[in-house]
Parts: C-alpha cells; sequence; structure tokens
C-alpha cells in the first residue's frame, strides 16, 4: 500500500516505512542507541527529500527517548542538574544549527551539509565501534593484556563558573557541559539525531560522569533539544511530516522492544562489531552519494528554499 | 483502470450527444477531458487523464497541457576537492510546473516552427529567454538543465505521435501525471492545424489540488508553524510515554 506523505510530498511503501521504523528501532533496542543517525541517511536512501528526513527523524527522536528517560527517571538515573546544564546548552545550539539549516538550505547547500556531516560522524563513530569491540573481545580472550588508561584532562578543571554536581560527584566547570550540550545540540538540528553517540562518550571521558546516570541524563537532555528542533524546524521551515514521523515511530517502538528483548542472549562484542559494521557501510554509501558523477550536472532547487 | 473506463463511457456519452444534436452547426473543434480534476489524495501514486475529442475536418491535432508558473532555481554541479557540491545557479521566473505536448504528428510535420511558436508551442521544448536576465550564452545549458530534470520527473514531456486519430474525426490522447504533480490551475490547449495552418482551437482548464487529510495538514503546518510543531511533540511524547506503559511488563 503506497501513502502519499503531506508534507515530504512523496509516495512510499507503507510497509517500507513500517520496516525501516522496525529495523531501526530494533537495532537501537539491541544495541541501546537512539538510531537517528540511522534513520535519517536511509530516509533519505528511500527518496525523503533531506531537510525533510532530518526534521521528522528530530521529531520521532522526541518518542523514542522519551520512553528511555521515563525509565531511568523512575530509577533515579538522571542526574537533573547536569541535565539542565547540558539542555542550555542544547537550546542555543539547536536554535544556532536550525537557524544555520535554514540558511544553507536557502543557499541550495543543506543536502551536502548533511551529507558531509554523516560520512564524517559514522565514519569516526563506526571505526571507534569496530577498533574497541576488537580490543574488548581480545582482551576477554586474553585477560593478561594491559588495558588503556583513560586521558585525564587536567586543563578542565582551571576553567571558570565551577558548579557542583551532587549526583554525578562531581565539582567541574559549568561551561564544559554547557558546550558539549550546544555541540551536540548543533548536530541535532543539522543532522536530526539525538546526539547520544557523542554526549554519552563526551559525559563519560569528557566530564568523568558515573556510567550510571550517563544514558538517564543524555536522554533526558535529548528529550527536551530534540523537541527544540522540531518546534524550530516547524516554526521555520515547515519541513516536519507528522504522518513520517507516525509511521517510522509504529515501527520503531515494536521493534525497540523485539531488540530489548534479544539482546539479552546475545554476546555483547561481536554484536558491537556488527553495529559499527552496519554503521560504516551505511557512512560508505553516504560517502559514495557525494564523490560519485552525478547523473545529471545541473539539479532542480526552489529559490527561498521552499522545497 | 477505472478512471480509464470511466473515460471511455464518458466517451461513448460525448459522441452520442454529438450525434443526436443535429440541428447545432457542427463545431471545427470539440475536446473533453475525463476529469476536470486531480485530487491528491492520502492514497495518490499519480494518475492518466484522457483528453478525447472530435474534429469537422481533416487535419493535425497537437494537444498542450500546461501546469502553474512557478519560479525554478537550477544549480550547476561541480567537483570540489573530489566531491560534488551545488555551484553556479541560475533563477527562471514563472516558469510552467507541468509542461507537455502531444500531437499526432511529429510538430515538424505539422506547421512551420514560427506558427507553433506563436500559438505558445515550442516544439516539445520550453524557450526560457524571456524569464531570466542571464545572457543566451549561459543560459541555454541551465535551462537544458531545468528541462531535462523536469522530463526525468515526468513534469514535461514531449510525445510527437501521443494523439491518436480514429478515422477522419475522432482523436484521443492520455496525460500521465506522477505522484509529484504540482499543485494549481492547468491550462488545456487543443489545436487543430490544416495544412501548416491553424484552423481551429480550444482552451479548457484542469485543476490539481490536494484533498482529505493530507492537504489539511498540509494546510496547517504552512499556516500555523509554531502550532503544528507543538501537536507533533506532543503527539511524540504520548506515543513514547504509551509505549514505555504498555511494554513496561
Amino acid at each position: 500500500m503506497q501513502i502519499y506523505l503531506p508534507i515530504a510530498e512523496v509516495s512510499v511503501n507503507v510497509a517500507l516505512l513500517l520496516g525501516l521504523g522496525g529495523g531501526v528501532g530494533f537495532l537501537s533496542g539491541l544495541f541501546g542507541v537512539g538510531g537517528g543517525f540511522l534513520m535519517t541517511p536511509l530516509l533519505i536512501f528511500i527518496g525523503i527529500p533531506p531537510a525533510v528526513a532530518v526534521a521528522t527523524e528530530a521529531n520521532q527522536v522526541v518518542a523514542a527517548s522519551v520512553s528511555g528517560a521515563l525509565a531511568h527517571w523512575r530509577r533515579r538515573n538522571v542526574d537533573v542538574k547536569m541535565g539542565l546544564v547540558l539542555l542550555a546548552g542544547g537550546f542555543v545550539g539547536s536554535s544556532l544549527g536550525v537557524w544555520l539549516f535554514t540558511l544553507l538550505r536557502g543557499i541550495g547547500q543543506i543536502d551536502f551539509v548533511i551529507s558531509v556531516s554523516y560520512v564524517v560522524f559514522l565514519g569516526i563513530i563506526g571505526v571507534l565501534m569496530v577498533v574497541e569491540s576488537v580490543r574488548a573481545w581480545q582482551r576477554q580472550r586474553n585477560p593478561a593484556a594491559p588495558r588503556k588508561r583513560l586521558h585525564q584532562h587536567y586543563w578542565v578543571h582551571g576553567l571558570p563558573l565551577k558548579m557542583r554536581f551532587r549526583t554525578s560527584k562531581l565539582y567541574i566547570s559549568a561551561l564544559l557541559p554547557f558546550s558539549i550540550g550546544l555541540f551536540v545540540g548543533v548536530l541535532a538540528a543539522i543532522m536530526g539525531v539525538g546526539g547520544g553517540f557523542v554526549m554519552v562518550p563526551a559525559m563519560i571521558y569528557l566530564l568523568g560522569m558515573p556510567t550510571s546516570i550517563v544514558v538517564g541524563t543524555s536522554l533526558f537532555q535529548i528529550v527536551f533539544v530534540t523537541a527544540n528542533v522540531t518546534l524550530l524546524q516547524a516554526i521555520n521551515n515547515q519541513t516536519v511530516d507528522i504522518v513520517l514521523a507516525l509511521f517510522l515511530l509504529i515501527g520503531g517502538v515494536i521493534g525497540a522492544q523485539i531488540g530489548a528483548r534479544v539482546s539479552g542472549r546475545l554476546r555483547g562484542e561481536q554484536l558491537r562489531i556488527l553495529l559499527g559494521l552496519i554503521v560504516l557501510a551505511v557512512c560508505v554509501r553516504v560517502a559514495w552519494g557525494l564523490v560519485a558523477t552525478p547523473e545529471d550536472m545541473f539539479a532542480l532547487g526552489v529559490p527561498g528554499g521552499r522545497e | 483502470m477505472r478512471t480509464a473506463r470511466r473515460s471511455v463511457l464518458l466517451l461513448s456519452a460525448a459522441l452520442f450527444a454529438l450525434a443526436a444534436s443535429p440541428a447545432r452547426p457542427a463545431e471545427k473543434l470539440l475536446v473533453d477531458l475525463s476529469d476536470d480534476e486531480i485530487a491528491i489524495t492520502t492514497g495518490f501514486t499519480g494518475t492518466e487523464l484522457l483528453l478525447f475529442g472530435t474534429k469537422e475536418q481533416r487535419g493535425d491535432v497537437v494537444v498542450v497541457l500546461r501546469g502553474p508558473d512557478r519560479d525554478a532555481v537550477v544549480r550547476r554541479r561541480e567537483r570540489v576537492a573530489g566531491v560534488w557540491v551545488n555551484g553556479a545557479s541560475v533563477i527562471f521566473r514563472g516558469v510552467p510546473a507541468y509542461y507537455r505536448v502531444a500531437s499526432s504528428r511529429p510538430l515538424e510535420d505539422i506547421a512551420p516552427p514560427e506558427i507553433l511558436s506563436a500559438n505558445g508551442i515550442t516544439a516539445g521544448t520550453l524557450d526560457l529567454a524571456g524569464t531570466t536576465d542571464v545572457p543566451a550564452a549561459r543560459r541555454v545549458s541551465f535551462q537544458d538543465g531545468l528541462i531535462r530534470n523536469k522530463t526525468r520527473q515526468g513534469l514535461y514531456g514531449y510525445e510527437p505521435r501521443g494523439v491518436a486519430i480514429r478515422g477522419e474525426r475522432l482523436f484521443r490522447t492520455t496525460a500521465t501525471f506522477p505522484a509529484n504533480v504540482p499543485t494549481g490551475p492547468y491550462r488545456v490547449s487543443v489545436y487543430l492545424f490544416d495544412r501548416g495552418r491553424l484552423a481551429a482551437q480550444r482552451e479548457s482548464t484542469l485543476v490539481v489540488r490536494k484533498v482529505g487529510l493530507g492537504a489539511d495538514i498540509f494546510a496547517f503546518a504552512h499556516r500555523q508553524g509554531a502550532l503544528y510543531g507543538v501537536i507533533a511533540i506532543v503527539v511524540a511524547v504520548f506515543a513514547g510515554w504509551l509505549a514505555g506503559v504498555v511494554f513496561r511488563r
């Protein structure tokens, strides 16, 4: 069955949308990741205009992270103070990001910037995932191998505006989480992702937060930042397709539950290698779109960016 | 195809009406469409429209369908550091969003180009000289790019034998509209040429519009962006919460 998406203005197969939502939802349940960074490029591959894919995916990430954030909230795994500082940065960053998005769309460069952002981030994350998982796997098989020490960021402690974060047991400059939030906010706006894949490692390695509260705090922040992106995209670009978001949601919710159940029965490290390879495959596909000679040397756009 | 079958019925009805009214003086050219409105509904995947008519005398038929005028920007793809980016661009003002020419014989066999263009028929391709300030030497490649892209999207087309003539008097043609058909008023012009000269002409209109829930969502998103955004967020939060509740056990 085909459905005509009112905002994207294209006709797509309903089963394909449910399947995409379900597939990416399955992976996100399996690996505990948001899935936005896979969904947005896949939507572009099936012919959804990139601007619509990004804005709609931000809307879907709101839904995907609400249930996770609530679950962590109940278990008190959220550092609210830290979350609010990240959020302050996130609001500034995502507003800046949507402004930049609108500007780039007007001059016809948004598709290019989206693709490049994806190649860079998927490439980095994919490689890190594979390398890290292969190492961890080898460590398991050979426990005697020495463990690499984590980075110690001493310069960080010299920054002003120090704040006490009781839940995280940290006394650090508020500028640090603010900047992380800001950076992730820009990514959220331009790439249509929650940004957990950047924020979680940043919180662990840069801030030194206890891992038990990292995911809950990150989800808490993602809900509000992606909501802000959804609102600003709806106001500035009219690119949020509520019908598309709903179909992805239905598939995503079911897929995520199945994935979460299956993940308990599978080996962690091999699974991470697999996810890393999937991420790299998507990265290569996006990169190919940038370097392959286009079938036509001329492309159409609409003046003023209303595409 | 339901549309096609209904069109055949309409066609026979029209012919019957024609045959049954001998009192009226015969029109040189009569035209009808299987539908005067294309409704983009939630299940819309593109459609076909049948145009049919009768002509009183011998001659060639040319049918031109022209969609609403829109501004179009054409960007040249340029290679920068091994990567393809959008480079120089040209804006064309008031270019038809849809343009299709169908004729019973190739246009060059029907009439001389100056007669055709005087009637707004530009040999299957559009001349966009009047829609931009860019000098001709530079314009042409961008204009060709525009027409090529539009043709690939199924929005522009030229069918040199797209009009079928049955016997001496009946003719028919089918126009296809892809799923991405632009909305707005369309002009349908039918020309009868006899030995290179215009013998008769008929104008008709057609409207393409969105209807139903999809149309309401589109209008709402564009008129009340902020409220639409809030609703999108509320729906997402509710769905996320619901999923959490349902699957908690």
